[in-house]
């Protein structure tokens, strides 16, 4: 009896090693190899949205760009570039833009492209009764038309020198005109067909043979496979079941920097974290108050301990390095002077200190930030309490808005007018921080209407100084991109907003 | 808190006090090891900010992510902050709320269980049941919406403990009152006329004691739990704040730099809890009655 159950157990024992034995190997294998099918497979969360006129996240811009066409795109420089429309030309008043569609080129279920696709596109995108996010973007629009065979005519109200940035805005990809359902037709002009979707699990595509560019895309397929966590993400990175990882925790990239077999990526973007208060109360309504926030803070410090060294230092204003011309680093920032706050501080009334609740999401490096700026502020006597709160709540029922003092994040935009006019003009709808400043409000108009470039970069380097001097925030870095990618691929170039980049010039390395 | 067993008469109780207590821990391996590890936890709560080597939310930015060295015992975490000044801080943070918190309840649901078994009927009956409902919840899931009410705050979590564990003493309490009501020592204070409150505070609650030490220091255990399972969860506790879990949580999204500021308060949590109920064992053997 005694026996035969050493004996069963011996049995299972040897089972056990067995089937550890072959799961190494799988691995192993697993580890080895690409996709067989010569394509590449991206890890990306789940996609909620797919009718591009409503699609925001990542996934879901990463999948219909790759499906779909914009009619003008953004390269990883930030410069408008062809894509459907491969040229065009502005009226001198700014008022009418003339595109002309390339040739050649077919949507999905081998209909040629025409004129109306685009005008039926836009009039979608600015339907009040579709209500997409675009429908505000696209209010300045007048007329929309098909002219011959292969242009297409837009005239705008007013003159806009971001409009070929509005063109290209994330939703405004070209659908067939009449598409029923654009959540699961997927009719589009795109490099990629889609193969199959499971909602939750992948959405498999094939290179689209037509495509109207030659040689484009350079892999067979590309296959999105949705994980909800980060962490899963790198692991099945690590194994082999993946190629491709984009946007992550610094610290997950840094994990994966080390890994053999693995190629990193960053980049610097225009996303940032943003420190303000309120101006329109006390105590931010003192000007010394401000000063006080600006001198007790140590950008270099919080961008080594909070971002790692990745991205760039920020200047107080949302016009950063990305947007090459229009950045200026002629105003220096003042250096951290705590006996200098603590004189400013007790000269606003406040000789015992200032306390106060700093309010932020629990997301990204945010509490992180948090806990830094608290012991930094500690020694100019400006004491906070860091309450962290999850996304929903910080952003719920408008808490952000009213708060004094918060950290807020705020995405990579490809133009810096956007952050100019909804989060710091007097009458922006997302005015966090209550700054009213009619200097600064002339400046942003200036920079946003004129058709002269010189003018504009003028009227954007007066703003950076304005915000250093006295704006009632504080950004400490800009985000770095991050991506990782298997070895063996070729062609691979990471864009600002992950979701924009364009897989279509990846090739294998032979 | 030395009480004689003061009763004259045919007292079950053993008279005890704290030091008897402490040599009797230390006669077997097992609870003076438990022992040992709460006084030195004890110790580092009492002292623990005087000692550590750096202040608790330091941040040293050029010494950022260093493995543990002679300079950074627990080496840095990812803000460049002492893992050891922050595990020591951390020990009188967590010691103190749920010292106090499970203290409070110890008391409050002693008092309440000696009143309601004592006194029996309809008011017992009535206060049980509310009781059992409450006990029905998971203490985290009852915490989380308690804490969700209240906001985070340290004094918040000290009040979950004391309205999450007050119910379970309470139940102790009863049960040992129970027990005592029919005993000879108390038939025989009824028939000397004294008072209600002596009965109960002076005949019942001594011969109660044994059960709610133990009860006591069990609670306390879960308490060390519980707080560092909220801090872990970010919920009652704020950074920059030492709390074990949220040190714990903080140190997840860093592991693969910095896994010493994941171990190291997660290490302490677990040793603490251990030596908790060790020295909790330990007193339920000492202070079993004879012949139970």
């Amino acid at each position: 009896m005694t026996m035969s159950i050493l004996r069963s157990i011996r049995g299972s024992v040897r089972v056990g090693v067995l089937a550890a034995v072959v799961s190494i190997v799988l691995v192993a294998c697993a580890s080895a190899a690409r996709d067989p099918e010569g394509g590449i497979r991206v890890a990306m969360q789940p996609m909620a949205q797919t009718d591009p006129a409503f699609i925001s996240s990542d996934s879901e811009i990463l999948f219909a760009n790759h499906v779909y066409d914009y009619l003008v795109d953004i390269n990883p420089q930030n410069q408008i570039v062809p894509r459907l429309a491969s040229e065009w030309s502005v009226s001198d008043d700014g008022l009418e833009y003339t595109f002309t569609l390339a040739a050649n080129v077919n949507f999905h279920d081998n209909s040629p492209l025409v004129p109306e696709d685009v005008v039926w596109t836009f009039d979608r995108l600015r339907d009040e009764n579709i209500d997409s996010p675009t429908v505000d973007l696209y209010n300045n629009i007048s007329s929309i038309e098909a002219v011959g065979e292969n242009q297409v005519r837009i005239t705008l109200d007013a003159p806009n020198p971001f409009f070929l940035f509005d063109l290209s805005d994330n939703h405004a990809l070209i659908l067939k005109a009449g598409t029923q359902d654009p959540s699961t037709q997927f009719n589009g002009t795109g490099p990629f067909k889609v193969e199959s979707y499971s909602p939750e699990d992948r959405i498999v595509l094939v290179a689209n043979e037509d495509y109207f560019i030659d040689g484009v895309p350079k892999l067979a397929g590309m296959e999105i496979v949705f994980f909800n966590e980060d962490t899963a993400m790198a692991d099945a990175l690590r194994g082999g079941q993946i190629d491709l990882m984009l946007r992550m925790s610094t610290a997950q990239f840094e994990s994966l920097a080390e890994v053999p077999g693995i190629e990193t990526y960053d980049i610097p973007t225009n996303g940032f974290d943003l420190i303000r208060l309120r101006s329109d109360r006390a105590p931010g309504n003192d000007p010394r108050v401000i000063q006080a926030f600006k001198l007790a803070t140590d950008r270099e410090e919080i961008f080594e301990l909070v971002q790692q060294g990745y991205g760039a230092v920020g200047r107080d204003s949302p016009i950063g390095p990305l947007y090459a011309d229009y950045y200026s680093e002629a105003e220096g920032i003042p250096a951290r002077d705590v006996e200098a706050a603590r004189i400013l501080l007790s000269e606003a009334g406040y000789e015992d200190g200032l306390e106060m609740d700093l309010h932020t999401p629990d997301t990204g490096g945010r509490p992180d930030l948090g806990a830094v700026l608290k012991e930094q502020w500690r020694e100019a006597g400006i004491d906070v309490n860091v309450i962290v709160e999850p996304e929903s709540v910080y952003y719920g029922e408008d808490g952000w808005l009213e708060v004094d003092l918060g950290i807020t994040g705020w995405g990579s935009r490809p133009i810096p007018q956007f952050y100019l006019d909804v989060m710091l003009k007097c009458d922006a709808i997302w005015n966090e921080s209550h700054f009213c400043d009619q200097e600064f409000d002339g400046l942003a108009d200036v920079a946003g209407s004129t058709l002269d470039e010189a003018e504009r970069t003028a009227a954007y380097q007066d703003i950076q100084r304005i915000l250093i001097e006295r704006g009632p925030v504080i950004i400490p870095y800009y985000f770095a991109q991050f991506a990782a990618i298997q070895e063996g691929f070729e062609g691979f170039e990471l864009k600002a907003f992950a979701g924009r980049t364009d897989l279509s010039q990846v090739s294998l390395s032979q | 808190m030395a009480v004689e067993a003061t009763t004259a008469g045919a007292t079950p109780v053993r008279g005890w006090r704290p030091l008897t207590v402490l040599t009797s821990l230390y006669r077997r391996p097992a609870s003076a090891a438990g022992t040992t590890i709460v006084l030195v936890f004890l110790l580092m709560a009492l002292i623990g900010p005087v000692v550590a080597p750096y202040g608790v939310n330091e941040q040293i930015a050029s010494e950022a992510r260093q493995s543990p060295s002679p300079d950074h015992w627990f080496g840095t975490d990812h803000l460049g902050r002492d893992v050891f000044s922050r595990v020591l801080y951390g020990a009188r943070e967590i010691l103190v709320v749920a010292g106090l918190g499970t203290l409070i309840a110890v008391v409050v649901g002693s008092a309440i269980g000696l009143l309601s078994g004592y006194r029996g009927g309809t008011f017992d009956e009535a206060l049980m049941r509310i009781f059992d409902s409450l006990l029905a919840i998971p203490a985290l899931l009852l915490a989380l919406l308690l804490l969700g009410l209240v906001g985070p705050a340290r004094n918040a979590v000290m009040v979950v403990i004391v309205i999450v564990y007050t119910p379970i003493v309470a139940r102790v309490a009863r049960s040992a009152v129970l027990s005592a009501k029919s005993k000879g020592f108390v038939q025989a204070a009824r028939m000397r006329g004294e008072s209600q409150s002596w009965i109960l505070f002076r005949e019942i609650l001594p011969s109660a004691f044994p059960a709610l030490t133990v009860e006591s220091a069990l609670r306390f255990s879960y308490a060390i739990f519980l707080i560092a399972a909220l801090g872990f969860l970010g919920i009652g506790v704020q950074p920059p704040n030492p709390n074990w879990g949220l040190m714990v949580a903080e140190a997840r999204a860093h592991v693969f730099q910095t896994p010493w500021a994941l171990w190291m308060p997660a290490l302490a949590i677990s040793v603490l809890v251990i030596g908790v109920n060790l020295t909790a064992d330990g007193l339920r053997r000492i202070l079993r009655a004879p012949g139970e």
